[in-house]
């Protein structure tokens, strides 16, 4: 098995020291320091929210797992690091450039066994910003939920997000669930997150969106914005 | 069975913990029996099988890693669930790993589940109130456009008003125009005209010598023909009124048995009992169908048809009735069975001073104004009039109106368009009793991309207010019969419509004012003398020998003012123009002053400002006579002054003394109360334009 990607694109090198303060407040479990160092360090100096999301952040969490893996930190701590990253993505909400709405609907979702929901979060906020209404389903959603929302709300796409390893059974699980629905033939379905790549072929009739936040959000413009071929 | 608890399974069927070891390439060479239950792993098979997925990468470096001390974390799948384990490492048997594991208590892990979910729900709620908060500001924005673009609407409809202003200001103008061109011509025609009829009148009265029965025979044609002519001059006026479009049509709601109720008591003097015509007034068959139009009008346009029914018919009866018909109509029908009329006539009987040559029309009075007057009120009322006759045996005069005034209808229509469902377009309450406002505000407000409701009472604006939150309330203060400055006040003490932005709009119309003051009220009705000595009783004589002061610079009404006043205890002094009149009342200081309303050059205006701003003359009571129509101007002006105004048409002597005691009365009165300031001139009030968008009111 191939370890989780960890490469930071380019763009976001010069990040590189602002994430490093941003890890330091998660190991120290400091949650007013993260959000100050996002906010005065990040916003305030300019930087937009989509570059902390993608440049920072998640570069920080990343590196969190990372350490959870060498068995650096416990558990809990990842936990609470985890919690602070939820924090703060949810005071970068209010500061997001929003475009206006499109009258297009987004479905965000985690899959059962999928916990960890900060990448799907963020990925949620960016389809908001784009001009998309989200719904958001959170972390471990049953497929038969998914399913029952999308059929309710008639989405214009769903993206569910694969972000461990731990999740590929879920994934297929959601997947077929949404095929399965009547009148899903032309929905765009989605797979994001760090661990898509590792699902390749595995995971049934959906587009595998490899890539960052931003990617994700361009596949989805794409997706829905031209005309249905088949 | 032994009784006794084999320890060691007990504890080894609750223990969390596990012991294993795996080679570095990861296979189990062995473990206990805990493990085996737990983890679900035997000896010989790949520790892969117990991991859950994403601890396989952990684990290699654990097994690489053996002697490396301190805990480390693995998920094993325990009972299907990616569970974590607490692990310590040391070096096995043949460079294996040992591995001692300790299963977290199920509760810790699915608290930290539990805890990250309720962090994501708080993370949704979260963004849940910024959405609102988004919203909440999107709306203020658009409230604080909406203001804005009221304010526009609020400038643009002061300007309207300004040009509505002007507009009647520019068409008041040029009715007053014609206005005074008929009431001088009337004027010109009465005053003559009195004087014939009261010079008529005096020789009659034989006071200054006898007459033969040829001299009286004579005397009595002259005063009528006199008679004749002023009441032409009447209907004259009227006519001019009508075509000037000052005929307000007014909007009233009453059912047919009010109408015709009201009107058989106005017509019973007209008919008597025991006359040889029978004025009889159906009970309507729908008694109680509305009619919303102008009640005065169709009253007056059936005591005409009446009085002419009744001038025509030697004997017999005249029959009125009404009924609703198709078409939303009623149907008023004169029936009389008099001399009829041929049928060449039936249209001509509506010209004007068409009088159709017969014996009962050469006795009877009349210019032949009345059925023009009547036609043209049909129209204005949406209605028609017409005639029918069977020469000889009687006559049908039958007046159709819708039970509507079109005005009203109109009225309806717009405010059916106004509440037919919601296009979008923010609502704008107008309370105006006015028709033809409100269809003006009604096209302001649509170019301006509103809605507007009407509302033509203070009680309908109530009632909409409890559908509707409009945008901004338009009221005009001066709703005919009620205020709306009581709406006004309940509109801005309520908190859940204080905010509305009210403008408060009046428009100057003086002749409302006017009515309001009374106009009417200066008309004397020709007194016959058995009143006259009843009232002359009824007062106190109180002032004996009281100086009475004539201006008039018509010799012909000095004459007769003298022979009125001839055998009473009055003094009487004259003056023929107004510098004398105001030398002479300095002068004697008379008891009370007759003045008449056109002087030569000046008015009564001037000369009343002239003794009201001397103090000694102020307090003299003072008598208009006149025999010009009076602009509701005129009157308000007046009316402080003036203790009573004489029209000089139908001044006889009886009226002379009846309103000179009537006067001197109320000067003593005003005298003994010390109230005895009059001002020179009341000038009409002007309200403000005001506009409101301030909760505070307007006060």
């Amino acid at each position: 098995m191939t370890r989780l990607p960890t490469s930071v694109p380019d763009t976001e090198a010069p990040l590189a020291p602002l994430a490093a303060r941003y890890l330091a407040a998660l190991r120290a479990a400091d949650a007013d320091l993260a959000i100050r160092t996002v906010l005065d360090d990040g916003l305030k100096a300019g930087l937009g929210v989509d570059e902390l999301h993608l440049g920072v952040i998640e570069v920080a969490q990343r590196e969190i797992g990372e350490l959870w893996q060498r068995d650096e930190i416990t558990v809990a701590e990842e936990h609470v690091a985890t919690a602070i990253s939820q924090l703060v993505v949810a005071t970068l909400y209010r500061h997001l450039q929003r475009d206006r709405r499109n009258g297009h609907t987004v479905v965000v979702s985690c899959p059962a066994g999928e916990q960890h929901e900060l990448g799907a979060r963020i990925a949620a906020d960016q389809l908001e910003a784009a001009g998309y209404r989200v719904l958001f389903t959170g972390a471990n959603t049953p497929a038969g939920e998914l399913a029952a929302l999308t059929e309710r709300t008639r989405p214009s796409a769903v993206v569910i997000s694969a972000a461990t390893a731990l999740a590929l059974d879920g994934v297929r699980g959601a997947v077929a669930a949404l095929r399965g629905l009547p009148g899903a033939r032309g929905l765009p379905v989605f797979v994001g997150g760090c661990a898509a790549r590792l699902m390749g072929r595995g995971v049934g009739e959906a587009t595998v969106a490899s890539g960052d936040a931003r990617r994700l959000v361009a596949l989805v413009n794409e997706a829905v914005m031209r005309p249905e071929a088949a | 069975m032994t009784g006794r608890v084999d320890r060691a399974e007990l504890i080894s069927s609750l223990s969390r913990e596990f012991a294993l070891e795996a080679s570095t390439d990861g296979v189990v060479t062995w473990c206990d029996e805990r493990a085996r239950r737990l983890l679900g792993i035997d000896a010989g098979r790949p520790l892969e099988e117990a991991l859950a997925p994403g601890s396989e990468d952990k684990a290699r470096r654990l097994l690489a890693s053996a002697a490396t001390p301190g805990e480390r974390e693995l998920f094993f799948m325990i009972d299907g669930e990616a569970t974590s384990t607490c692990v310590r490492t040391a070096s096995g048997a043949d460079g294996a790993t040992l591995i001692l594991g300790a299963v977290g208590t199920g509760e810790r892990a699915s608290t930290i589940t539990r805890m990250g979910a309720a962090m994501s729900e708080l993370s949704t709620l979260q963004r849940e109130s910024e959405r609102q908060q988004r919203e909440l500001d999107v709306r203020r924005k658009e409230v604080h456009d909406l203001r804005g673009s009221l304010d526009d609407s609020g400038r643009g409809m002061q300007s309207l008003f300004v040009e509505l202003e002007e507009q009647s200001h520019t068409l008041r103008e040029e009715a007053e125009v014609r206005g005074r061109v008929v009431a001088n011509l009337t004027h010109e025609l009465r005053t003559p005209l009195s004087s014939i009829v009261g010079l008529a009148e005096l020789l009659e009265s034989r006071v200054d010598g006898d007459l033969t029965s040829e001299q009286a025979k004579q005397i009595g044609f002259i005063r009528r023909a006199a008679e004749d002519l002023l009441v032409l001059a009447s209907d004259m006026l009227d006519i001019a009124r009508s075509e000037s479009g000052a005929l307000r049509v007014r909007d009233d709601a009453f059912t047919l048995e009010e109408l015709l109720g009201t009107l058989r008591g106005q017509l019973r003097p007209l008919a008597p009992q025991d006359g040889p015509v029978a004025l009889v007034i159906d009970e309507p068959a729908d008694a109680s169908q509305t009619l919303h139009t102008d009640r005065g009008k169709i009253a007056q346009i059936l005591r005409n048809l009446v009085t002419n029914a009744l001038k025509f018919t030697e004997s017999g009866s005249v029959h009125v009735s009404a009924q609703a018909i198709d078409g939303g109509r009623v149907m008023f029908s004169v029936t009389d069975t008099g001399i009829g009329i041929a049928p060449d006539d039936l249209e001509r009987v509506f010209e004007e001073f068409v009088q159709i040559d017969n014996p009962l029309q050469r006795k009877a009075k009349g210019a032949g104004l009345g059925l023009t007057l009547s036609r043209r009120l049909a129209t204005r009322l949406g209605g028609e009039l017409t005639a029918s006759s069977v020469p000889g045996h009687g006559a049908t005069f039958t007046l159709v109106v819708p039970v509507m005034h079109p005005d009203v209808r109109e009225l309806q229509r717009l405010e059916e368009r106004a509440r037919a469902g919601d296009d979008g377009r923010a609502p704008v309450l107008v309370l105006e009793d006015d028709v033809r406002a409100l269809f003006l505000y009604e096209r302001y407000l649509s170019e301006a991309g509103f809605r507007a409701i009407p509302a033509r009472s203070v009680g309908t604006a109530r009632e909409l207010l409890r559908t509707i939150r409009p945008a901004a309330v338009v009221l005009d203060v001066l709703l005919e019969g009620e205020t709306s400055w009581t709406f006004l006040t309940e509109l801005k003490s309520n908190p859940e419509t204080r905010d509305i932005p009210a403008l408060v709009v009046t428009v100057m119309d003086r002749e409302r004012k006017a009515r309001a003051l009374g106009a009417d009220e200066f008309h004397v009705k020709p007194m016959d003398r058995g009143w006259l000595l009843g009232r002359l009783e009824a007062l106190a004589p109180s002032r004996n020998a009281a100086r009475v002061l004539h201006i008039d610079d018509d010799e012909m009404a000095r004459y007769l003012m003298r022979r009125h006043l001839a055998g009473t205890t009055y003094q009487l002094a004259e003056a023929s123009d107004a510098s004398e009149g105001i030398r002479l009342a300095r002068a004697l200081l008379p008891d009370i002053i007759v003045l008449d309303f056109v002087l030569g050059a000046t008015t009564a205006l001037e000369v009343l400002d002239e003794l009201k701003s001397d103090p000694a003359t102020r307090g003299i009571p003072v008598i208009l006579s006149t025999s010009k129509e009076l602009t509701p101007h005129e009157r308000e002006r007046i009316a402080a002054d003036t203790a009573a105004i004489l029209p000089k048409d139908r001044l006889t002597r009886e009226v002379a003394i009846a309103r000179l005691r009537e006067a001197l009365r109320t000067a003593t009165a005003r005298h003994d109360a010390t109230a005895a300031r009059v001002t020179g001139g009341v000038r009409a009030p002007s309200l403000p334009v005001a506009r409101t968008g301030e909760p505070e009111g307007v006060r």
